[in-house]
């Protein structure tokens, strides 16, 4: 019942960030623009979150008596600071026209040395993770519960791992979900990424919804980011191992919808959990091999690679994401 | 399989491509430019900070960077050293973005082809051109599964290769533990060559002696013939030409009879075989071996920037090369801030402007060509004021002309 119990709670925290990486992503391709930065930007939003966390406001009495409202703080300074960084790419593929997976993978190679940089000359020469406060995992006190009271079990599964970024990211799924297709500014969103150019023609500002979309992006994945470190456990680094890659294959294999994406979220976090434990899961067969392990970590890139296969044929990107908007094209 | 059929360019099918040719060296040093700027500024500041607001510190350690390639003989010749399997990554990134495919994966093909280099040399003793083949063969396969799903499957090979990036790394280190006589000295580095294997280390001709260092081997001559080979194969065969239709129109290079799912697969194949020996060549070059890594190697990746920085043409890529490869020798002997970092920062700034930086050439052009008319029109007009009408004629045509030369630049 224990291995359950972690199993379940390990997954749903390795799961946020993906879930977010991939609704950012989302966000961005839905508007006409490649965000293969994502995992540069995961980097920034948990760098800055982290900081604000460690340097900025731990100390301070407002996180002695409300700790939660602190990680909030530190979840608008996340996706802030994403934000921001995704202009970049906004301003490098929208105004300039710019290859977007080129500037992109810029963005993906600045944010870690950045982020070690900045951390050496912040915090100390050779420091390049900042371990995030204690008091950031929601215990159940929060929601005025006894540890006492209830079974280890479910102690383990909810509250082992529980960080506020859980709830807001449902909040974020339910929230992206009628944004994108109960509202205008869906629509009007959902356009650009098919048609810019029919989008234009009714009076749609193609130009301003890819900056929204692309700022959206951001403030999501840095979120993603922040809830990465918390994920691994509660530590930020200046490398997301791959999340904001795996993120968009999340998305791709959620076919750019989200529900759909959540599933995919779950599906491969529950993998790569399985990965993580493979070493102390008696019931994993060895194959005879040494730290077997490894082979159980390819298998979440193996599957990913599988199900594209299969799901190709249904597979819908929208129509006009990595082109230039030319309003000559009409 | 492949046509490599030599074919003679007419004069009159000159691409646009050609066009972009002028501005690309300008546009290329104008990123390195501003790479360099922004990577000092960032420098300065954050230098500032931790010395607490000492200037002589951030300018002695920019300086430092800069010079500290031409101390020594082993930080020199470091340069060829680390700029032979950028090259050779750099030309597998070009090459597949000739066809349109962007390798991202190429890390990953590296990975494979240095572990698989060294499995010959090690455990088959195999001499140093046979483990090279076989860098050659394992990344190969490993580059082509991404092509076999962008043909197939029709799947951004972005996707596929970085996926496989991740699954090449673990499964080379899942078969390195399994591999036991690989590293019989220590548990997760494989044995050092020069004991194991000493006909396995790329030869250096006595130079290594001569000079005092350990960093000189016969890879920077194979890239540079691969180099021109590549360059060749683009430019003069059917094949080549194929693989740039490709790459500029898929849909109208399958109208005009091309296979085009043959030409991405072939051309993943090619390009993962060159990451692979690019692996082969680091690590059979008897200075480093073979770790239990739990994070991509950076090598492929840095791959990317020489690539775009010399416009994905082979002769450029071995110019960036060496640039990038003088870079990364100035920042991994440095300490603190000045660190292997900077280099990545610099890089980074590189690429993120060379992804415009045409755009911002023709625009630039545009500009002087419009202050250029500008100035024409002014210059027409107090002419025409001053100047009598039989004049008129012989004007027209010098403005033509001038006209014709503003065309052409």
């Amino acid at each position: 019942m224990d291995v359950f119990s972690i199993l379940v709670s390990k997954t749903i925290v390795y799961a946020i960030p993906l879930l977010l990486g991939a609704l950012a992503g989302m966000f961005s391709e839905r508007s006409g623009i490649i965000n293969i930065a994502l995992e540069g930007i995961m980097v920034f939003g948990s760098l800055f979150a982290a900081l604000f966390l460690t340097r900025g406001i731990m100390d301070s009495a407002l996180a002695e008596s409300h700790p939660q409202f602190v990680v909030f703080l530190a979840i608008l300074v996340a996706g802030l600071s994403g934000g921001v960084y995704s202009l970049l790419l906004g301003f490098a593929a929208i105004k300039l026209k710019a290859n977007q997976v080129i500037s992109g993978t810029a963005l993906n190679i600045f944010a870690p040395a950045f982020a070690i940089l900045l951390a050496y000359s912040v915090i100390s020469l050779g420091v390049s993770s900042i371990r995030l406060p204690r008091g950031i995992v929601m215990n159940p006190e929060v929601f005025g519960l006894e540890i006492a009271e209830m079974p280890r079990w479910l102690y383990t599964m909810v509250f082992s791992s529980l960080y506020l970024t859980t709830p807001i990211s449902i909040l974020i799924l339910i929230i992206s979900f009628i944004a994108l297709y109960k509202t205008k500014f869906g629509l009007r969103l959902r356009a650009c990424g098919e048609h810019p150019q029919a989008a234009d023609s009714v009076g749609i500002n193609v130009t301003r919804m890819r900056y929204i979309g692309v700022f959206i992006s951001g403030i999501l994945a840095g979120i993603g980011g922040l809830a990465f470190a918390m994920a691994n456990g509660s530590n930020h680094e200046p490398d997301v191992l791959g999340y904001g890659f795996l993120a968009l294959a999340v998305m791709i294999f959620g076919n750019w919808k989200p529900f759909k994406i959540l599933f995919g979220a779950l599906f491969f976090s529950l993998f790569k959990t399985i990965a993580v434990f493979a070493a102390t899961l008696s019931f994993l067969p060895s194959f005879g091999l040494e730290k077997v392990d490894y082979l159980y970590k390819t298998l979440p890139y193996i599957i990913t690679l599988v199900v594209l296969a299969f799901t190709s044929k249904k597979s819908r990107a929208p129509k006009a994401e990595g082109i230039p908007y030319d309003p000559g094209q009409r | 399989m492949f046509n490599f059929k030599f074919f003679k360019k007419s004069t009159s099918t000159k691409q646009k491509g050609d066009k972009d040719k002028e501005y690309a060296f300008l546009s290329a040093v104008l990123s390195i430019l501003v790479g360099l700027l922004v990577a000092g500024l960032l420098l300065f500041v954050l230098e500032l900070a931790a010395a607490e607001s000492d200037f002589s510190k951030p300018l002695l350690g920019i300086q430092k960077y800069f010079t500290y390639s031409f101390t020594s003989s082993t930080t020199f010749t470091k340069i060829f050293y680390n700029a032979a399997p950028l090259m050779l990554t750099g030309l597998a990134v070009g090459f597949a973005f000739k066809a349109g495919l962007f390798n991202i994966g190429a890390t990953g093909q590296y990975t494979f082809g240095a572990f698989f280099a060294l499995v010959a040399a090690i455990l088959w003793q195999a001499p140093w051109w046979a483990a090279l083949l076989l860098s050659i063969v394992a990344g190969a396969i490993w580059g082509v599964i991404p092509g076999l799903f962008k043909a197939f499957f029709n799947i951004n090979e972005v996707i596929t290769s970085i996926m496989l990036n991740w699954a090449g790394l673990y499964l080379a280190n899942l078969l390195f533990y399994n591999l036991t006589k690989m590293h019989t000295v220590l548990p997760n580095r494989t044995d050092n060559l020069t004991f194991v294997n000493p006909k396995a280390i790329l030869p250096d001709f006595g130079l290594n002696e001569l000079f005092n260092t350990s960093y000189i081997n016969i890879g920077i001559i194979i890239a540079i013939v691969v180099a021109v080979l590549i360059y060749i194969v683009l430019e003069k065969t059917v094949f080549g030409y194929e693989i740039k239709a490709c790459g500029s129109n898929r849909n109208a290079s399958l109208y005009a009879g091309i296979k085009t799912k043959a030409t991405i697969i072939y051309t993943m194949l090619i390009s993962g075989g060159l990451a692979g020996l690019a692996g082969g060549i680091v690590y059979l070059a008897g200075t480093v071996e073979f770790t239990v890594e739990s994070n991509l190697l950076a090598m492929g990746f840095n791959g990317i920037p020489v690539a775009l920085l010399a416009y994905s043409n082979p002769l450029s890529i071995i110019a960036t090369s060496i640039f990038i490869g003088f870079l990364e020798s100035s920042g991994s002997g440095l300490q603190g801030l000045y660190s292997y970092e900077m280099t990545s920062v610099i890089l980074s700034v590189i690429i993120y402007f060379s992804a415009f930086a045409l755009i911002v050439g023709h625009f630039i052009k545009k500009i002087l060509k419009r202050k250029k008319d500008r100035e024409e029109a002014l210059l027409e007009d107090e002419e025409t004021i001053v100047e009598q009408e039989d004049e008129k004629d012989i004007e027209q045509t010098e403005d033509e002309q001038l006209n014709e030369k503003g065309v052409v630049k």
